[in-house]
């Protein structure tokens, strides 16, 4: 064979990886109900990272001369009941309930990540972790966050805290099936015939296999955080008066319901699209990562 | 050939501990997949060891690389025992025994390029540089008949029998002297089979390796093998060189195996000798010789007492009572190198191959 033959069978082989590896986000561009959820999700969380720079007001400033005013164009999700504006106040609940659901998920499924992976791969530990995940799953996320909350205080911290615990769990045992599915392939040891090390074979032969599961499972489990989070908020365990939070916003506008709905509603609305929007963009990522689903 | 063995195993045992309960795990059983086996395998020999599923070919293949820890019993790789080295000592030694697995689509990590895969072994062992293991890795793509430049691509983008001829290549990667072929071949295409059957035949003359060639398929096992070992339910019933074994098996269970294959003459169908019934568990292996409950010559000594390989001319011992005195089954596999399909590929492909490069 030839140089320039060579050469050109190099650039194929170059298109072809760039083809493949563009595939995923291709795909994902080509549904449109996910391509719409991921452009909403996008617009939250330029509008949450940017929240000083576009948002209108102060969140903090209230003006007693306007309460509970109904959307207008001065104040387009109108003001609540100390005369704050909705819409900053949305903007900046989102940068806080946001925060909360990527903290819960990064922090939670690294540790469930971990600990169902070290269950598949070292079998005489399997059942003691998996015993304490058991315990960690019989205790609902709200009580743990109510324990943490009366330990600790009330604050963004026990809501982090609780949504990590209430994480684990769940990503551990998807971590741990898919890991044990990998484990039972023949390239792992074909692995360990080779002489790799035990460090190796778990990074780049077992996590690398498994990390797709995992990551469109927690990509599903962000929407359920951020309802933890906004639920815990909600019974007043989590973001404390006067820091905007989503859940927070919806319990206090709750007392006016009937005098400025608004209030309470605005927020609700704004957790309604963002957990669909991550639900939707789960289960498209599923779509497009799971193996068995691809022709 | 040289006379020091590349592999001695003896008395090899695995057992399986069944366990139930939760916190104090209690064995309430042991499964019996390999009990007893002992062979050895000399430089540049093939050694096939067959059986039906379940027999413990495949676990003796894991236990001979370590890839499980034996129960008892010993394996000298090139008069060095292996079954109580350290850690550190058995990754050493793993570059000298390599494996090929059965089937290709699970054995090749989805992640690594082919070029990683194969410099995987170099890289482990430290040796030689990144650019001197690529090229490793390209000179093997082309002595297992594949090109160079397949060096950057994924495993996913190969077939079957092209991802097999990786698998080689990658166990061929740091000169190994002993390589064990677990099912090489039973999960491919007929015509893929014959073509992985000679490269591996092939590599052998080239490289002067050794082969544990694990299979069921009498065919293939024929064409490659110099010696063959018989396994059921954990124990060797019979072992002998190819020849000997395919022409005067004395064994009851080989002398049923043999007869098992499909022959393409319909006049010797009819004489076929069916075994009855199932394997039976190797949780409760039959006492005495564990094939009496299918044996078709069982007497009352069989069910009592547990033969042993006894030697019934050199290089073949038999583990059978009554060897001696057994009817001579009218056998067997035919005249001809192989039988049926396979074999007929392989002529076509054998023929292909001289009329290509003539000489």
């Amino acid at each position: 064979m030839t140089v320039e033959a060579l050469e050109q069978g190099f650039a194929q082989e170059r298109e072809i990886a760039a083809f493949a590896r563009a595939g995923v986000l291709r795909r994902l561009a080509r549904d449109r109900v996910a391509a719409t959820a991921g452009l909403v999700l996008t617009v939250i969380v330029f509008a949450a990272l940017f929240a000083p720079w576009i948002t209108p007001y102060d969140p903090y400033f209230t003006d007693l001369t306007k309460v509970m005013q109904p959307p207008d164009a001065e104040h387009w999700f109108g003001t609540d009941n100390t005369g704050r504006d909705i819409l900053t106040r949305v903007i900046y609940g989102t940068r806080n309930t946001l925060m909360l659901g990527l903290v819960g998920v990064i922090v939670g499924g690294f540790i469930g990540g971990v600990l169902g992976i070290l269950a598949a791969y070292y079998r005489r530990l399997d059942g003691w972790i998996m015993r304490l995940v058991d315990v960690m799953l019989a205790f609902p996320a709200i009580l743990i966050g109510l324990a943490v909350a009366a330990i600790f205080g009330a604050g963004l911290t026990a809501v982090v805290i609780a949504l990590v615990v209430a994480t684990v769990p769940d990503v551990a045992r998807v971590a741990r099936g898919a890991a044990i599915g990998v484990m039972g392939q023949e390239f792992m040891e074909a692995g360990r015939a080779v002489g790799v090390s035990d460090g190796e074979l778990i990074w780049r032969y077992l996590t690398l296999n498994c990390i797709s599961t995992i990551f469109v499972f927690l990509t599903l489990r962000f929407g359920q955080i951020i309802l933890i989070g906004a639920a815990l908020g909600f019974l007043g365990m989590g973001a404390q008066p006067p820091t905007a939070e989503l859940g927070m916003m919806a319990a206090q506008g709750r007392d006016f319901l009937f005098m400025a709905p608004h209030i309470a509603t605005i927020p609700s609305c704004a957790i309604f699209v963002i957990v669909l929007a991550a639900n939707l963009l789960g289960d498209a990522f599923r779509d497009v990562l799971d193996p068995r689903l691809q022709t | 050939m040289s006379d020091a063995p590349v592999l001695q195993v003896d008395r090899l045992v695995k057992h399986f501990a069944v366990t139930r309960g939760l916190i104090r795990r209690k064995v309430i059983g042991l499964v019996r997949a390999v009990e007893d086996v002992s062979f050895e395998i000399a430089r540049g020999e093939t050694l096939a060891l067959v059986g039906e599923s379940g027999c413990g070919k495949s676990t003796t293949g894991r236990l001979i690389l370590r890839l499980m820890d034996p129960t008892s019993g010993s394996v000298r790789f090139k008069g060095q025992e292996i079954a109580n080295l350290d850690k550190d000592s058995l990754r050493r030694m793993r570059r000298h025994m390599q494996i090929i697995f059965q089937d290709p689509y699970a054995s090749l990590n989805p992640r690594m390029t082919v070029g990683e895969i194969l410099a995987e072994p170099l890289r482990v062992h430290e040796i030689g540089d990144d650019a001197s293991r690529e090229a490793r890795g390209r000179e093997l793509l082309e002595i297992v008949g594949l090109l160079p430049e397949h060096a950057r691509r994924y495993p996913h983008q190969f077939s079957g029998g092209q991802r097999q001829r990786i698998g080689i290549a990658r166990a061929l990667a740091a000169n190994p002297d002993l390589i064990v072929c677990d099912e090489p071949v039973s999960a491919l295409d007929v015509s893929i089979q014959a073509q992985i059957v000679n490269l591996l035949q092939n590599l052998q003359q080239r490289f002067g390796l050794s082969y544990l060639f694990i299979a069921h398929d009498l065919a293939v096992v024929k064409h490659i093998s110099d010696r063959v070992a018989v396994m059921y339910l954990g124990k060797l019933v019979e072992i002998a060189d190819k020849k000997t074994l395919y022409d005067r098996p004395l064994h009851p269970y080989t002398q049923a195996l043999l007869a098992a294959i499909p022959k393409p003459d319909p006049a010797l169908r009819t004489k076929r000798v069916m075994l009855q019934g199932d394997v039976p568990s190797p949780f409760r292996p039959p006492t005495g010789c564990r094939f009496h409950t299918r044996c078709p010559h069982a007497q009352a000594r069989c069910s009592a007492e547990e033969p042993t390989l006894r030697e019934a001319a050199p290089g073949h011992r038999v583990a059978c009572h009554f060897f001696e005195t057994l009817p001579i089954p009218t056998i067997i596999a035919r005249a001809g190198l192989a039988n049926g399909k396979f074999a007929e590929r392989l002529a076509a492909f054998e023929a292909a191959k001289a009329a290509r490069v003539p000489g």
